[in-house]
């Protein structure tokens, strides 16, 4: 091979990267552009919001749109149902990790009967989706009287343990055998164990375990709909709904409900966005470079 | 060359080395105490659950009104004979089907786009993922707008009717409300596939594919000798990860955007199951129906397996 080839080849090595970032870039916007667009939208006004060509970048800006959300004749967004929603979310999410860390160690550690059975309850109820059995559920929770309040609406979601379980045992059952026998030849009962050993050894699986469930429980729609008819009870996703139904969305300005989804889905992007990378890790099993 | 290292997600094997032998009667106890709350919990809103609604699928029950009533098979005879059921199990699958697929193929699409390294590649990786911040709820608003129908309206009828497409009317319409589903359900899935093809795909050598292309293989065969061997077996865990998101989505997204309109033509069988369920109080019918929706998805579950099979041989 000459020089000369070698070069022509250098360069369309670098053409080709160029491409490929500019498609790369490309696509990356067209999947972000609802994004976008809801973000643009909350800032418009509705005479902007109807404009065609459509706008890209709002030629003035309208952050009454955000107050408006939360007051007045175009309330979306009450006080209440952000503080629902954080309720359910941390309740569950706390709630539910306690529980599948410590199953998650004894059912990697721990020697007992019926361990392979417990396991594959765990993995069986992962392709039963709540959907499913929504309807013995709520008569569950119906029949312990506790439809319309916090427990209701917490403890039939954090009794989902299935996936945190499995989770944390895959995690815990990679860590070395010799340091727990050493911490029981020193003495350490399984509860020391538990909360010295195992629950700080697993940080990382508990990151990710977080950047899931977290989105997954202030995602949630199908679970506070039936738990929680009442109002005093309903949470963020709920309020959406109603605004996003079609025809009762009509009584509330565009500009407003794009400003009332921001400010819903706002943290969860935040989060997200920090906790990227435990995110895809809980996902993999490793790490994306 | 090893393809898992680590094992993706959740694996249900066993520890890799056998257990060494305790005194098993004080872990016994241990235990019991340890993942007793967990199996509690558990036990009472998951498993009764599940044995009990296949048990309620025998009965009517109105539950504001006495104890369930035991009627054999009534509810699965008159299942068989509701021509809506079957029409919601046509829908369901063309929903997953035309969801999933795509999904599959589109994410791995993407991953391999997004998988090398350039500046600010996480600025543009972050545009891909974050979309699975959103709730199905939240992104229903969002797409109701895009998709809105009618002369100045809708952003994405402008930009549809700029190539001088007429644009079909999305939601309203019996043909293209489904596929408008799927859509914004397929557009909610893509970050999570992408990120575990992304995973697979950086198991894949530098070296094997430098040592291809030097051979002189173009992308189109180190895509089917290289690439696809490497990721495939992630396949399946794309599939069911995606499939149990279009399951949700068909209730989530039904409910807030189309409730099941126009004529039936997105009434997914969960959708039926809520209706029958909360709407009507044909609480033992609606679980007859979620044991079909059980088999149904158990049912895509065997096939997909039987697939990786084959995929795999």
């Amino acid at each position: 091979m000459t020089g000369a080839s070698h070069a022509t080849r250098g360069i369309s090595t670098r053409t080709t990267r160029r491409v490929r970032i500019f498609f790369a870039t490309i696509c990356g916007l067209l999947l972000a552009s609802p994004l976008f667009y809801m973000v643009a939208g909350s800032l418009m006004s509705n005479t902007q919001l109807s404009v065609q060509p459509p706008q890209v970048i709002p030629s003035s800006f309208h952050f009454a749109n955000y107050s408006d959300a939360f007051s007045g004749m175009t309330q979306v967004i009450q006080p209440r149902s952000f503080l629902n929603s954080v309720i359910f979310t941390v309740g569950a999410v706390g709630l539910q990790w306690v529980l599948c860390i410590s199953g998650g160690l004894v059912i990697a550690k721990m020697r007992f009967r019926s361990r392979n059975l417990i396991t594959a309850m765990f993995a069986i109820s992962l392709f039963i989706p709540l959907i499913t059995t929504l309807i013995p559920t709520f008569i569950v929770t119906y029949e312990l009287r506790m439809i319309n309040t916090y427990p209701g609406l917490i403890l039939p979601i954090a009794a989902q343990t299935g996936f945190g379980t499995l989770l944390f045992r895959q995690y815990i059952s990679q860590m070395p055998e010799e340091l727990f026998d050493a911490a029981r030849i020193d003495g350490a009962n399984w509860w020391t164990i538990f909360r010295r050993l195992a629950v700080p050894l697993a940080k990382p699986a508990t990151a990710a375990y977080f950047a899931i469930s977290v989105l997954t429980a202030w995602n949630m729609y199908l679970w506070p709909l039936v738990a929680a008819e009442g109002g005093s009870l309903q949470v963020l996703t709920q309020t959406l709904a109603v605004v996003g139904t079609t025809g009762q969305g009509e009584v509330t300005p565009q500009n407003v409900i794009f400003a009332s989804v921001v400010i819903v889905t706002l943290p969860m992007i935040l989060v997200f966005i920090a906790v990227q990378r435990a995110f895809m890790r809980g996902l993999t099993g490793s790490g994306v470079e | 060359m090893t393809q898992v290292t680590n094992p993706p997600l959740v694996s249900v094997r066993g520890p890799a080395a056998p257990l060494p032998s305790r005194t098993s009667r004080r872990d016994g106890r241990a235990a019991a105490l340890l993942i007793g709350p967990n199996l509690l919990m558990f036990t009472v809103f998951v498993v009764v659950p599940i044995v009990g609604g296949l048990a309620l699928s025998f009965t009517t029950w109105d539950i504001t009104n006495g104890f369930p009533k035991w009627v054999g098979l009534a509810n699965y005879h008159r299942m068989f004979a509701d021509p809506l059921v079957w029409q919601a199990v046509e829908t369901t699958l063309k929903f997953i089907v035309f969801g999933v697929v795509p999904t599959i193929a589109i994410s791995l699409g993407l991953a391999m786009l997004i998988n090398f390294k350039f500046r600010f590649v996480s600025v543009v990786r972050s545009l891909y993922l974050i979309p699975a911040a959103m709730s199905f709820a939240a992104s229903a608003v969002v797409w109701r707008y895009i998709f809105l129908d009618g002369p100045g309206y809708g952003v994405l009828d402008y930009v549809i009717s700029r190539f001088g497409v007429t644009p079909p009317d999305w939601l309203a319409s019996q043909s293209w409300a489904l596929p408008a589903l799927d859509i914004i359900t397929v557009w909610l899935s893509l970050p999570t596939a992408t990120i575990l093809y992304l995973a697979a795909l950086q198991r894949i050598p530098d070296s094997v594919i430098e040592a291809a292309t030097l051979d002189g293989a173009g992308p189109l065969r180190r895509a089917r000798f290289i690439v696809w061997p490497g990721v495939r077996y992630m396949t399946v865990l794309v599939a069911i990860i995606a499939l149990l998101s279009f399951t949700n989505g068909s209730f989530d997204l039904v409910n807030i955007l189309t409730k099941g309109d126009p004529i039936y033509a997105t009434q997914t069988l969960v959708y039926y199951i809520f209706v029958n369920g909360f709407s009507y109080g044909f609480f033992g019918y609606a679980a007859a129906l979620s044991v079909l929706q059980i088999a149904l998805v158990g049912g895509i579950l065997v096939v997909l397996r039987l697939l990786s099979k084959l995929l795999n041989r």
